[in-house]
């Protein structure tokens, strides 16, 4: 088995109003592995990812980096975030900014690269995600598909060492759905270690490589992709049949 | 989509307009000219015209003891005895031109174009004459009672010493036009392309003095040397030098005031005549006759009598008063007043007139509008860095916990441990202070007044107390209420709710003569750059104290507003924005620089807009502190002229432009920063 990228021990999260969000969540990431991480709305999956990279800071358990704690306090945050790509729901991109200048962005201030370098790897990425072609424009002037592979763009031009993508296909339309899924599963085949937390089960079921399900915080059932065929906890059946319904 | 500027073309276009418009332009036109303000003054002569009995032209005049001679071409010789009113003519002497004439205590001198010296000794004494068998000499200088210089042709100089010629050949060959004696020692010599000779032992040696640069191809035609402090010159250029340097040694070239700080008066000068340490009468071609009371920095034309417009060539004054000058065609003018213009009557200004208003006004509105424009830009610079920055503090989420996290428990200890002893001496302080007043009982608790420096120490001993216990009894997981507390947002918060809730008014009086904040600044800046000319950038940046008072002051309080108006615009910047530009790995303060302001200014750009128009028209309560703005120099226009209407019109007038300026601006700036997505669309 290849070398563990991201170690999750059980992660526990309580927000301050008190509710109990994640409760004791452990899993691992190997290299060039995608994990997708499914489960109805509440069940805590977006809650994991962003403890992840500390936007959200878990209450107790450990996250390890490449053997590496990375929630305490002596943690540098920063220099870890940039090792970690992160893609949302709703693409966040730099309204003020032009595509290139989303992508060299951090490559600029945080990896702290010359103009010229740092266009040359984004054009690269940008390449890599077919928009080459609209470097100049605003991202308001972009349909959502394009902003969203702007930002996958964006979260690879730092090279990170494993990518979160945060329900990447959620706020688009679904005839714009597949090139977005394209690119993500042109980066699972080019081997990047990735974690996907989506609703499209199909997707996760062609691209991950494991899967984990969660419910009501803790991760009720997980295995290869194959589990969403053949599912073995109830709940895991409960969750798969309702989605068939609304389908 | 195309969008045009509007030119000039678009505003104004004589051709675009129809008949009607364009009489009406014209005929608007020449009522605006024709409002032309009144004088009711005449301005005359200080010369008159005397008879002089001869139409010769007078080449010298001396005043030699109570006697005034006046000396012309063909040997004419004219005398008075009553101050140059009346004048007989004397007998000839000899019959060629008489060129040059001086006199001393002893004995006056008069030098002929056939090289003939006329010597006068003592008074009303006979003529002897002298022969300096040259024909080249232009002009003489007595030096003793049987002494004299004599200057001429190609550097020539001659010395006269009872009964002894002796030439004196300098080294120059330059020709020398004149030459003037303070004593019998001191002299000086004047000639073309700027050459000055000076000597010290009555004439026997000569030394040369630099030329002032700018005057080197000038014939200088005349000097006076009045005193050991000051000496002049002058070219047929129209030229002034001066010296003021004991034994000119050093020589400049006078920049006129009068005539736009030109070194030249645009005529061709012929005499000059020094009366008093600072006050010079000229004479010269063309009708020329000039005064300065201030050595020539600023001078004066004389008007004429009417009718005379010869070429005048020397004075003779009894005083810095009487005199005369002659010229050309026998003329002569004789002055009480050293030719000074008189003016007659005075001027009553009628401002019901609004021409006369105008004249009077305009100045004044002119200096309040660009004190105001000055005030006006500092400020929204200021205020709107103010705004930012307290803008950025207050949505900073650093809180006491966050800082002191991963910092030894001892250490947050210690720092509780300072904060309390800090925080019982300023109690102390500020207590003793309320006891040295005297004032008893509990009802005098929330009385500042007085001591106000008391009440501050105690109000902050008593916040700084609560936060020292705190820190003091801090466990490991920093619980406690006011770990919660965000520093920096409680210090913007305090600094805003002070400044808007406080007047205007008593803000500018507060920080301008409470805190003396312009004259500190003053003070600081005087130290750091030296000290403030009249004049010049540092005086516009640091001269007037009001001025940096009224900066700062409006800078304080428009920067509380506007830090609102931009916290309001970073508030409505989406979250995930904060969380994209963290999770690339940016810190706090480089995704704010980088990403949440650039787009939350540009969102803002409308209401601080109307931030900064506030701030213009907030600019007139600067006039409490004497600042000299718009609203200040309308008062006092009002209290000069009485004209109610047409001044506070005016200073409407010019607010509105400053006002509608800015905001035009202001648009042209929000089309220009405006990006697809983000802020207000279709507006404008």
């Amino acid at each position: 088995m290849s070398q563990v990228v991201l170690s999750i021990r059980d992660l526990h999260k309580i927000y301050a109003g008190g509710v109990h969000a994640v409760r004791g969540v452990s899993f691992d990431v190997h290299e060039g592995e995608s994990v997708a991480i499914i489960g109805s709305s509440g069940s805590g999956k977006s809650t994991v990812l962003r403890c992840i990279n500390r936007l959200i800071e878990p209450t107790d358990g450990a996250i390890l980096l490449r053997d590496e704690q990375i929630n305490t306090p002596s943690a540098d945050v920063n220099e870890v975030r940039s090792r970690i790509g992160m893609v949302f729901q709703s693409f966040e991109l730099f309204s003020h900014l032009k595509v290139l200048d989303n992508v060299t962005l951090g490559l600029r201030h945080v990896r702290k690269m010359s103009k010229e370098e740092a266009n040359e790897v984004a054009l690269e990425v940008l390449g890599r995600v077919d928009m080459l072609d609209r470097v100049d424009a605003y991202p308001g002037n972009l349909s959502g598909g394009q902003k969203q592979r702007v930002a996958i763009a964006r979260a690879l031009a730092m090279k990170p060492e494993v990518i979160l993508f945060d329900e990447p296909t959620s706020a688009l339309d679904p005839e714009l759905i597949g090139s977005v899924l394209q690119t993500i599963r042109g980066l699972a085949d080019e081997g990047m270690t990735m974690v996907i937390v989506t609703h499209e089960i199909h997707f996760a079921r062609d691209v991950a490589d494991r899967i984990v399900y969660m419910d009501h915080g803790q991760v009720a059932e997980e295995g290869p992709s194959s589990i969403v065929n053949e599912p073995k906890s109830d709940r895991l059946k409960k969750f798969l049949s309702s989605i068939n319904e609304e389908h | 989509m195309t969008t045009t500027r509007p030119g000039i073309e678009r505003i104004f276009s004589w051709s675009a307009l129809d008949e009607k418009s364009r009489v009406a332009l014209l005929v608007t036109i020449f009522l605006v000219v024709s409002i032309a303000p009144a004088v009711g003054q005449s301005i005359e002569t200080g010369w008159q015209v005397v008879d002089s009995g001869t139409d010769t032209d007078l080449n010298a005049a001396v005043t030699h003891g109570e006697s005034v001679w006046v000396f012309g071409d063909s040997g004419t010789v004219l005398l008075s005895e009553d101050g140059g009113l009346s004048w007989e003519i004397q007998a000839a002497l000899g019959d060629s031109d008489l060129i040059a004439a001086d006199s001393s205590e002893d004995s006056m001198a008069v030098l002929a174009s056939d090289g003939l010296v006329y010597l006068m000794e003592g008074l009303n004494a006979d003529w002897q004459t002298l022969d300096s068998s040259r024909t080249d000499m232009r002009s003489l200088a007595v030096t003793g009672s049987e002494s004299l210089v004599l200057v001429g042709d190609s550097g020539v100089i001659l010395e006269y010493s009872t009964g002894t010629w002796t030439e004196r050949t300098s080294v120059f060959d330059k020709d020398l036009n004149d030459v003037s004696f303070r004593d019998d020692l001191n002299g000086f010599a004047v000639g073309d392309e700027g050459m000055i000779l000076a000597t010290t032992d009555g004439g026997l040696s000569w030394d040369y003095r630099e030329t002032p640069s700018g005057a080197e191809g000038s014939a200088l035609v005349s000097i006076e040397y009045f005193n050991p402090y000051r000496m002049f010159a002058i070219s047929d250029s129209g030229q002034i030098l001066y010296s003021t340097s004991v034994g000119g040694y050093e020589w400049n070239l006078r920049e006129i005031e009068s005539v736009g700080y030109n070194t030249s008066l645009g005529v061709s000068l012929s005499s000059l005549n020094v009366v008093s340490s600072s006050k010079i009468l000229f004479a010269g071609e063309d009708g020329f006759l000039g005064l300065s009371l201030d050595q020539g920095l600023n001078v004066e034309d004389n008007i004429l009598p009417e009718g005379v417009s010869t070429s005048f060539n020397d004075h003779a004054m009894f005083d810095y008063l009487a005199g005369i000058v002659v010229g050309d065609g026998g003329v002569i003018l004789y002055t009480e007043s050293a030719g000074e213009n008189d003016r007659v009557g005075f001027e009553i200004p009628d401002y019901n007139d609004f021409g006369e208003f105008v004249e009077y006004a305009d100045e004044m509105l002119l200096g309040g509008f660009i004190a105001t424009v000055k005030v006006v830009l500092f400020g929204i610079l200021f205020g709107f860095l103010i705004g930012v920055i307290l803008a950025m503090m207050k949505t900073a989420p650093t809180s006491f916990k966050n800082l002191f996290e991963g910092v030894q428990l001892s250490i947050v200890k210690g720092i509780g441990g300072v904060l309390s002893v800090t925080s019982v001496v300023l109690i102390y302080t500020g207590g003793s202070r309320f006891g040295d007043l005297g004032l008893e009982g509990l009802e005098y608790i929330f009385t500042p007044v007085g001591d106000p420096e008391g009440f501050a120490m105690f109000a902050l001993g008593i916040g700084l107390l609560a936060l020292g216990i705190q820190f003091s009894l801090a466990d490991l997981k920093l619980s406690g209420p006011l770990f919660k507390v965000r520093p920096l947002n409680t210090l913007a918060t305090v600094y805003t709710d002070f400044f808007r809730n406080t007047p205007l008014i008593v803000q500018f009086f507060f920080i301008h003569f409470g805190l003396s904040l312009g004259m500190r600044l003053q003070q600081i800046f005087e130290g750091a750059f030296g000290d403030a000319g009249l004049d010049g950038l540092d005086y516009f940046f640091y001269g007037d104290r009001t001025f940096l008072s009224a900066i700062f002051t409006l800078g304080l309080n428009s920067g509380a507003y506007q830090c609102e108006t931009i916290r309001g615009a970073i508030a409505a910047i989406p979250s995930g924005q904060m969380e994209a530009g963290r999770s690339i790995g940016l810190t706090y303060i480089g995704t704010m620089k980088l990403i949440i302001m650039p787009q939350a200014i540009r969102i803002c750009i409308p209401p601080i807009g109307n931030e900064m128009v506030n701030l213009v028209l907030n600019s007139s309560l600067a006039m409490v502190i004497g600042y000299s703005e718009l609203s200040r120099q309308g008062k006092l226009m009002v209290a000069t002229t009485f004209q109610i209407f047409s001044a506070w019109g005016l200073v409407m007038i010019s607010y509105f432009v400053v006002t509608w300026t800015l905001a035009m601006l202001l648009r042209r700036l929000e089309d220009w920063s405006r990006i697809p997505g983000l802020g207000i669309s279709g507006g404008s």
